[in-house]
């Protein structure tokens, strides 16, 4: 386990968030942490699950950011599935 | 003693070159220090420039000027002028003199390498009189705020602010040693005086004054107007460095310094002119708004001024920079707001059922995108949920600007094709932009950026400890006492509607 940082947008934020994970959280699990930090803050919840996309494809929920082949401070979109 | 006319003495004291033998050009004008961009030495003698002065009425304008303003602020601070202003004013001046006051200072530092490394006689010249005119705005703008104190604290942030890591001052400070601090003296005149003072602060000092003057704070209008008559005069080293530059085939050289210091100026601008004019000022007192006054103003003049000297406006004007009219500083607007502990003044929310009603009127389109963001933090504060509206985590910041990475509101807004930030790997080290400009500013001297270290660099490096919120508002230099707070008390998230008289539901 270890600190992983990473930027993430969150679909309708404001701006660019800095949001440090763990190396073995599921994406499941980052989308919440993104999701702390922005729904009911600066953005409405809304009653639909989160999906996490990183470089343009969306991730399983169970891949983790080294699954995934992600590097420190790489960009996550996070948002409601459409 | 017979006294010479002014006319049979000042052109040969005023402008008097001469050719080099004891030491060679580079020796007596270091590239680091002047860089001549290849012109030949004897070029730059041409150098002339409009506003000319002698020492003496230097000294008898500026003892007048000085005499005038401090006559206004003694008598003002034996008033309640101050407590009597609106609260979005008081953190308009308050976030001014954080940035503006030291900076003064050091832009004395820049005119003195002028006038040392001008390279004309007549350019030597006119530097030393504009060292000593920002030297005289380093003291003014925090001898008055220093008389603030009993009644205003965070007055103190005027002196406070560049010694501390706060990132807005990062921010501001980064700009300034790379517009004048660590620049040298072709490329300064170029990119201080040019650029930023007759393209942006030369306008906005006077709308400043206007302003100031309409809300009651005549202390301020009269320390400002004083500025700006020492600003119209020592912003004109500019005007014939490009002309020089143009005339001997180096506009390729004008146009670059231009391009970058213009982007990175508007970066700054919109942070405090932007927020002060559509936010902070009371809306009483507001004219156009920000956006019309860039476009009105700062644009029109800018673009005169490049066709002028055959330049071409800068790369980015249509795709980056006219979008950005319509958005950027609203997103700045809520993040400092949002972010409110990060900075020393108390940010004014300026979005009262009134203020929003102006904002769409003035920017269409503004309920959709950043009203909708104010109506989740507002139904937070009417449920008694303030902490809900205080971060946690910190946004990611320009490695170029240090400016808070506000893409994603741009696309929101329709105006970006992504909300992600530019992201850039150079020799093992990941640099994260804001924008195109910013990613082309950092490429174009990337040995002059690399080494900066942005707020988040130093939070995942270890530097701020403890890595908390907290710890980070104490590496900032801000003590609780300090922090921002709402500058109303919340007021505007529970006043009714226009037009009806009960609270909000």
């Amino acid at each position: 386990m270890a600190l992983f940082p990473l930027q993430a947008v969150f679909d309708g934020d404001l701006v660019v968030l800095l949001v440090p994970v763990d190396d073995t959280d599921p994406m499941t699990v980052v989308a919440d942490k993104v999701a702390h930090h922005v729904v009911g803050h600066r953005v409405a919840a809304q009653d639909r699950p989160l999906r996490v996309r990183h470089d343009g494809r969306t991730l399983p929920g169970d891949a983790t950011a080294v699954s995934a082949g992600m590097r420190p401070l790489d960009v996550v979109e996070v948002g409601y599935v459409p | 003693m017979p006294r010479l006319a002014r006319s049979e003495w000042y052109d040969l004291t005023r402008d008097m070159n001469w050719t080099l033998s004891y030491v060679k050009e580079e020796e007596a004008w270091p590239a680091e220090l002047s860089d001549g961009f290849g012109l030949p030495a004897e070029a730059w003698w041409a150098w002339d420039e409009p506003y000319k002065v002698t020492y003496p009425e230097y000294v008898h304008n500026q003892y007048g000027k000085d005499a005038s303003v401090y006559a206004v602020n003694a008598v003002v601070g034996r008033s309640r002028m101050y407590e009597r202003l609106d609260p979005g004013w008081k953190s308009a001046i308050l976030a001014h003199y954080g940035v503006i006051a030291v900076p003064e200072y050091l832009a004395s530092l820049g005119e003195s390498r002028m006038g040392r490394f001008g390279r004309a006689a007549a350019w030597r010249n006119m530097a030393t009189f504009g060292a000593l005119d920002e030297l005289r705005h380093g003291q003014i703008q925090t001898y008055f705020p220093y008389g603030l104190l009993p009644q205003e604290p965070r007055a103190d942030w005027a002196h406070k602010a560049l010694h501390t890591n706060e990132w807005g001052v990062i921010a501001a400070r980064s700009l300034f040693d790379d517009m004048f601090t660590a620049n040298d003296a072709v490329s300064m005149a170029v990119q201080l005086t040019f650029t930023f003072e007759t393209g942006f602060t030369n306008l906005q000092f006077l709308g400043m004054a206007a302003d100031a003057m309409k809300v009651g704070d005549v202390d301020f209008g009269a320390l400002i107007s004083s500025i700006q008559t020492d600003e119209a005069r020592h912003s004109q080293q500019g005007e014939p460095t490009i002309g020089l530059l143009v005339e001997h085939g180096r506009a390729d050289v004008a146009q670059r310094l231009v391009d970058h210091m213009f982007w990175r100026s508007w970066r700054l601008f919109a942070l405090l002119t932007g927020l002060s004019m559509d936010y902070y000022t009371p809306l009483e007192h507001r004219g156009r708004s920000f956006a019309e006054f860039m476009r009105e103003w700062i644009c029109k003049q800018f673009l005169d001024q490049f066709r002028d000297f055959g330049l071409e406006k800068p790369w980015y004007w249509d795709e980056h920079f006219l979008p950005e009219l319509d958005w950027y500083h609203h997103a700045l607007q809520l993040g400092i707001w949002y972010w409110r502990p990060t900075v020393w003044w108390n940010p004014d929310a300026g979005v009262a059922p009134e203020e929003r009603e102006w904002l769409e009127r003035k920017y269409p389109g503004w309920n959709d995108t950043f009203g909708g963001y104010w109506d989740v933090v507002a139904a937070n504060l009417r449920a008694g949920r303030p902490e809900a509206t205080l971060p946690e985590t910190f946004p990611m910041i320009c490695h170029l600007c240090h400016i808070p990475v506000v893409a994603p509101a741009g696309y929101l807004a329709g105006r970006l094709a992504s909300p992600r930030p530019y992201v850039l790997d150079r020799n093992g080290r990941r640099y994260v932009f804001c924008s195109a400009p910013c990613r082309w500013v950092f490429e174009q001297a990337p040995r002059r950026f690399q080494g900066h270290t942005t707020l988040i660099d130093r939070f995942l490096g270890g530097q701020v400890q403890p890595p908390t919120m907290e710890g980070a508002l104490a590496y900032m230099g801000l003590s609780p006492e300090e922090t921002g707070q709402d500058a109303t008390g919340y007021a505007w998230a529970h006043a009714a509607p226009h037009g009806r008289t009960g609270p909000r539901d």
